[in-house]
């Protein structure tokens, strides 16, 4: 693959890494989800400069604002978490734990 | 005419039926009155001697040897039992010998057990084990052989704990019974062997039919089946335990009777093992073992009846070694003369000991010679007898049987292991008469030294009088069945007096040391080899149920109940799930981190699988 696809691709496994192998903070987790839109973000753009295709130009706006949305909503559940549990270390959400 | 064979058959027979009379009468429920033992049993046995005599003189008159057999007891197709009493010479020769050794015995018993409730019971146990005696020595197949063995090993046992309410008696019946029971393992398996080549059991066919076969292992057998019974190293602690019976007992059955069982059987089993140098080896060396090991603990004994007894088994196994140089004769006129002087050694202890209150152990007596002339006299010419005084009855059997071994090409180490067991039989023997008869009294004035009673009195003389002239009768009136050889070198003729005289001034030199002092401590280890009786009883007592109970618990224990029942059975269905069900519920807590793990993992699976 070009250099360019493998940036973003590396970029989009490295932050699924980070999130799957967060250890302490849930914030980690955040961060790199936010990092996996980034990487998403590129890739939106640079497909539609590459196939040029003016339609498409949008949806890299469009990613960023559902991602914002998104973001939102997990900083809400780390406050949530963070209210209930005192702080968002990971070893205290194992209430499902059998 | 006839009157030969019915005289014999008939007095022997009658001889068999009055020692049963008084048993028999037993059986009624009513109890006895007190003088039965004295009147009916003592009777039975000195008529019942009388009688034998008549058998005795016609062997010796004419020859007669008789086999009766009476009654076909349990037949198969192949296999016959019956009863049948071989009266050969050696059975009628030492039937009343057995019987004048007991008739003394039982007089002096009716003086040392006075005190006892139930003297009666002693005596009926007595004459029951007499009675095993006969049937053994007069066994002429192996089924009676082996009905006469039992009987006396069971009342040995009971006589042996007598005084039951004493642990160390009730231990030592144990260990006779015991040890007993291993020499017999020897004799089943060489009955079962007889049965099995020779199909019968009657000696005439086995010796007729056992000439050709390979006969080492009944021979075995038998020679273990006489380390039992009579006491040979590796299964002779319970002669000297034994000594816990009362001492009539050991009178009976420890020095003249029962001990000597084994070597009969041998005696009777000699046709099979002429030809057979292995087991004559093996008596030879164990023998000589036997004799010099129980020698050298006889030394530095304390105990009387111990020292006696381990007398007694120096001569069973000096008995062993003539049987080993292929003489029986030899060894049965040594246990015909042996039973007269150790039972009166016997008795002279047992008239000591209950003179000075129960008293045992020799270094609390002294000067007996003084206090009870008698029974010091007969104990001396007992020692004498015992050492081989020359024409005492002990002489005409020992020293035949050193010339004997002089003059044999044989086993250098057992003919030296018996010089030096004579040796000290010399030693051990002035031991005894030092403390006990010479000297000054080591015990308490007010002992109740009494040597008035003739039921004490001529039960010893009898057998002072045996001890002197038995052997030089039975060697007159005997022919031997084999020539002995009568010219050797003077030192060999000689060896037999020079060890023991030797032996007789170096214990003379140790007693005169016992009041000097030429060391400041003295070397106990040799002392506590001999008093310890070789560290034997000591290891062997405790390894052998150590290492019973061991294998016990290693079998049923440990491989049964907890491997198989338990580990291999139930638990190990539990015992295999458990890691794997706790290794599986570790994944599945409901922790995020997991889940996520392994949506990567199966990510990346995914497309590397779609990809290649």
């Amino acid at each position: 693959m070009t250099p360019v696809h493998f940036t973003f691709s590396s970029a989009f496994l490295l932050g699924l890494t980070g999130l799957t192998f967060h250890r302490t903070h849930l914030l980690s987790a955040l961060l790199c989800l936010e990092g996996m839109m980034l990487s998403l973000f590129i890739a939106l753009s640079l497909w539609a400069l590459q196939l040029s295709s003016i339609s498409f130009s949008a949806s890299p706006l469009l990613l960023l604002a559902f991602s914002a949305c998104e973001a939102s909503a997990g900083l809400a559940l780390l406050v949530a978490t963070a209210r209930t549990h005192g702080s968002d270390r990971l070893q205290t959400l194992n209430l499902l734990q059998c | 005419m006839l009157s030969t064979p019915l005289t014999m058959s008939s007095s022997l027979i009658l001889v068999l039926l009055l020692l049963l009379y008084p048993v028999l009468t037993t059986l009624n429920p009513n109890p006895q009155e007190d003088t039965w033992a004295l009147l009916k049993v003592k009777t039975a046995v000195k008529m019942a001697f009388f009688i034998s005599l008549l058998p005795l003189f016609l062997l010796l008159n004419e020859g007669a040897e008789t086999i009766v057999t009476n009654w076909n007891w349990a037949n198969t197709l192949t296999f016959d039992i019956n009863i049948s009493f071989k009266f050969d010479h050696y059975s009628t020769i030492f039937t009343p010998i057995a019987l004048y050794v007991t008739w003394s015995i039982l007089e002096f018993a009716s003086w040392y057990m006075h005190a006892d409730p139930s003297m009666n019971r002693f005596f009926k146990y007595l004459l029951i084990f007499l009675i095993a005696m006969i049937i053994l020595v007069t066994a002429n197949n192996m089924f009676q052989l082996f009905i006469g063995w039992e009987g006396v090993g069971i009342m040995s046992f009971l006589l042996i704990g007598w005084w039951y309410g004493r642990a160390d008696a009730n231990t030592a019946a144990l260990q006779a019974v015991l040890y007993n029971r291993v020499g017999d393992i020897g004799l089943i398996f060489a009955m079962a062997w007889m049965a099995m080549n020779t199909n019968s059991w009657e000696m005439q066919q086995m010796f007729a039919t056992a000439k050709d076969l390979d006969l080492t292992f009944p021979l075995i057998g038998f020679i273990v089946a006489a380390t039992g019974k009579s006491a040979q190293f590796g299964l002779h602690p319970w002669l000297p335990s034994a000594m816990e019976g009362p001492t009539p007992v050991s009178a009976l059955l420890h020095s003249s009777t029962m001990v000597v069982a084994g070597i009969f059987l041998l005696i009777r089993m000699s046709p099979l093992m002429e030809n057979n140098q292995t087991a004559l080896t093996t008596c030879l060396c164990l023998g000589a073992l036997t004799t010099v090991f129980t020698a050298t603990c006889a030394l530095t004994q304390n105990d009387i009846k111990k020292i006696v007894a381990f007398s007694t088994s120096s001569q069973l196994g000096l008995m062993m070694v003539t049987i080993g140089l292929n003489q029986p004769q030899l060894a049965f006129l040594h246990i015909c003369t042996h039973a007269f002087f150790k039972a009166m050694l016997f008795l002279c202890s047992g008239s000591i000991i209950h003179s000075l209150n129960d008293e045992q152990d020799i270094r609390k007596m002294g000067g007996m010679h003084h206090l009870t002339p008698l029974t010091s006299s007969c104990l001396t010419i007992g020692s004498l007898a015992l050492t081989g005084t020359p024409f005492l009855a002990g002489f005409f059997s020992k020293d035949a049987i050193i010339e004997a071994l002089n003059t044999s090409h044989l086993n250098a180490w057992a003919l030296t292991m018996t010089l030096l067991a004579t040796s000290f039989t010399a030693v051990y023997s002035l031991r005894v008469v030092f403390f006990v008869s010479m000297g000054h009294p080591r015990f308490s004035p007010l002992s109740p030294i009494n040597e008035n009673n003739p039921a004490v009195i001529n039960p010893i003389k009898r057998l002072a009088w045996g001890s002197i002239i038995a052997g030089f009768l039975i060697t007159s009136n005997i022919l031997p069945l084999k020539t002995p050889i009568m010219t050797m070198p003077p030192l060999l003729k000689l060896a037999a007096l020079i060890v023991t005289i030797l032996g007789l001034i170096l214990a003379l030199e140790l007693a005169s040391l016992t009041n000097k002092q030429f060391k400041p401590t003295p070397q106990l280890t040799p002392h506590h080899f001999s008093n310890m009786l070789g560290f034997f009883p000591a290891v062997i007592h405790r390894l052998i149920p150590k290492l019973g109970l061991i294998l016990g618990q290693a079998v049923a224990s440990q491989t049964i109940d907890q491997t198989w029942l338990e580990k291999v059975g139930p638990k190990a269905v539990a015992s295999l799930n458990i890691p794997l069900i706790t290794t599986i519920s570790n994944t599945q807590r409901g922790m995020i981190k997991t889940y996520l793990t392994l949506f990567l993992l199966t990510l990346t699976l995914a497309i590397l699988l779609l990809t290649i």
